[in-house]
């Protein structure tokens, strides 16, 4: 009689250990998440929640004839293509050259980090005060060079203050990407570029025919990784810019977080929504290459 | 490559360029605000169009330091940041642990579906949770607390510390628990006095990334807290940007002491922090 109750109890046991964070989840993710697509069909504002209507797809249509969100729609892309590519062109040569062999190397290696540890709203506050108007340095080190005639206020044009916006994030998310192309670089077999040297390639052709292939898995996930979170990406564009001036700066991400501060909850899921759908294939490719990483490990 | 050859002049060289271009391009932004923290502010500028830049100050001052916690709740938000960020770093390691345990070391119905649930839900993104949490969080009391905060915080930390101490856990040999049930250790038991002693640098590297995390996320605290007693760094860190209180060297030391925590907690762990890091799950 003891043993098949022991045996029901083991088997229970996993269940237990996962029950607080699948219930946590569940509080936190899964039912907020649900809840999000619940008020989207509804005129939600948080000053009269309670009588909130259900509109259908109200919502959505108000969003067709939305300039403001087809203009940030058209800005996600720009930010996102703006902030990876240059994230990549930046990365890259900095993961190659860490991966020589150097003095100083394992310092550099680490300093190199810095940025990414630096809570972004501080990256926003140094970007603000290095890009002012009145007294920031770059404005003092253009005019010095001769490439500018007098100072100019980056961030109240519309223009300079998405391109300080782009600069301070690709800045902060550089280290990231060439911290994960240094570690693809080094699963690289030193016999394949000993073979190449034997037979006389030269140094684009090492790169172009041995390393290139190989970061071409890890370029593609870091591609599709962070394309997915800069569309979703707030911090860095509100602490910067607040979205403006006028809606220079919306993304669609800012735009649902701006109607949130106004109150408008279910616009504003809405527009979360639609984002999230937009980008439901780059998650789903996100989510199977984790799930298999994960299960091969697990 | 091979050793016994000493590097050329023109390597060198180039390789110095290179050290200095990485060096300059991660920590000069990072240099000139502490330089700008200890500039004194002289009462002459009057209004911030008169702040002249000044390379090297003649006169380097801790005033700016002092100002910081004389004038402003630098001391407050600072305690509040760190009390989420240690709730949030406990939390999620207790109940990430026990989960990657239970999906590493057990077999069981629906376990390869649960896990993908997870990674479900670790996916959605802050963007969507931001509405509904606000509500749920009014309705529940939960808006200026320090636990909602750490709640929060916890849909970013809790998936991906369970992603990190699966691979930590799955890379230690399962005979070893085997061993410790023959010698009449619980499953439980097995998990306590084995696998967790063995994965103290797993552990440390998802708890100080969750740490980290939390210390810099500003979204949530920016939404869901309106009093100064919850409050995190970063909210100051922003009425900083937008020139409130308007004195840059006060701001600077505000922006130089955020992030010396964290900046400190990754220099003493770099090893362990940069393998989390390099797994490529992280959110944000």
């Amino acid at each position: 009689m003891v043993r098949p109750r022991r045996r029901r109890r083991g088997r229970l046991l996993p269940y237990a250990l996962i029950a607080p964070i699948a219930i946590l989840l569940l509080a936190i993710s899964v039912y907020p998440g649900l809840y999000a697509i619940w008020l989207a069909m509804t005129d939600a504002s948080l000053l009269r929640l309670a009588r909130a209507q259900f509109i259908g797809i109200g919502n959505f249509v108000r969003m067709a004839g939305d300039d403001i969100f087809l203009d940030s729609l058209w800005r996600t892309l720009r930010w996102d293509v703006a902030v990876v590519l240059s994230e990549l062109l930046i990365a890259l040569p900095i993961a190659l050259f860490l991966n020589l062999t150097f003095r100083g190397r394992g310092f550099a290696r680490v300093a190199m980090m810095i940025p990414y540890i630096t809570p972004p709203a501080v990256v926003g506050l140094l970007f603000a005060y290095m890009f002012d108007g009145n007294f920031g340095v770059v404005n003092d080190i253009l005019v010095k060079a001769g490439i500018l005639d007098r100072y100019v206020s980056f961030l109240s044009d519309p223009t300079g203050s998405f391109a300080v916006t782009v600069a301070a994030m690709v800045w902060y998310g550089t280290p990231l990407m060439a911290l994960i192309l240094l570690a693809a670089l080094q699963t690289i077999p030193q016999p394949l570029y000993d073979a190449a040297n034997v037979d006389g390639a030269s140094a684009w052709q090492r790169f172009r025919y041995i390393t290139l292939p190989h970061l071409m898995p890890s370029i593609l996930f870091l591609m599709l990784l962070r394309l997915i979170w800069m569309s979703n990406h707030i911090d860095m564009i509100f602490v910067l810019t607040q979205g403006g001036p006028g809606f220079a700066n919306y993304t669609a991400a800012v735009y649902s977080f701006k109607l949130t501060n106004q109150f408008e909850i279910g616009y504003a899921s809405a527009v979360a929504v639609v984002l999230t759908i937009l980008l439901v294939a780059a998650s789903a490719m996100y989510v199977r290459h984790l799930a298999r990483k994960v299960l091969v490990a697990a | 490559m091979s050793g016994e050859r000493k590097p050329s002049m023109t390597r060198r060289f180039w390789m110095a360029i290179g050290l200095a271009a990485v060096l300059a391009y991660s920590l000069a932004p990072f240099v000139w605000i502490m330089i700008a923290s200890i500039t004194p502010e002289t009462k002459d500028y009057g209004t911030l169009s008169n702040r002249q830049i000044q390379y090297f100050p003649a006169h380097p001052t801790l005033d700016n330091y002092v100002d910081l916690f004389v004038n402003n709740p630098f001391a407050l938000y600072f305690r509040n940041s760190t009390i989420i960020a240690t709730g949030n770093m406990l939390l999620t390691l207790v109940v990430a642990a026990l989960g990657a345990y239970a999906f590493v070391r057990f077999r069981f119905a629906g376990r390869s579906s649960l896990l993908v649930a997870m990674l479900v839900a670790y996916t959605i993104p802050s963007v969507v949770l931001l509405v509904p949490l606000l509500v749920i969080f009014r309705t529940y009391g939960l808006i200026n607390t320090h636990l909602g905060m750490i709640l929060a915080e916890a849909t970013h930390s809790a998936p991906f510390v369970l992603l990190l101490l699966i691979n930590y856990f799955s890379t230690l040999p399962p005979e070893l628990d085997e061993q410790a049930r023959v010698d009449g250790c619980t499953r439980l038991g097995a998990l306590w006095r084995i696998v967790l002693p063995l994965s103290v640098p797993g552990l440390v590297a998802g708890g100080l990334l969750a740490f980290i995390m939390t210390w810099n996320n500003f979204l949530f605290a920016f939404l869901f807290t309106t009093t100064n007693n919850v409050k995190t760094l970063p909210v100051m860190m922003r009425l900083f940007a937008m020139g409130e209180p308007a004195v840059w060297g006060t701001s600077a030391a505000g922006a130089v002491l955020t992030t010396l925590p964290v900046a400190l907690i990754f220099l003493l762990f770099q090893r362990m922090l940069m393998s989390g890091l390099a797994a490529g799950a992280v959110k944000g």
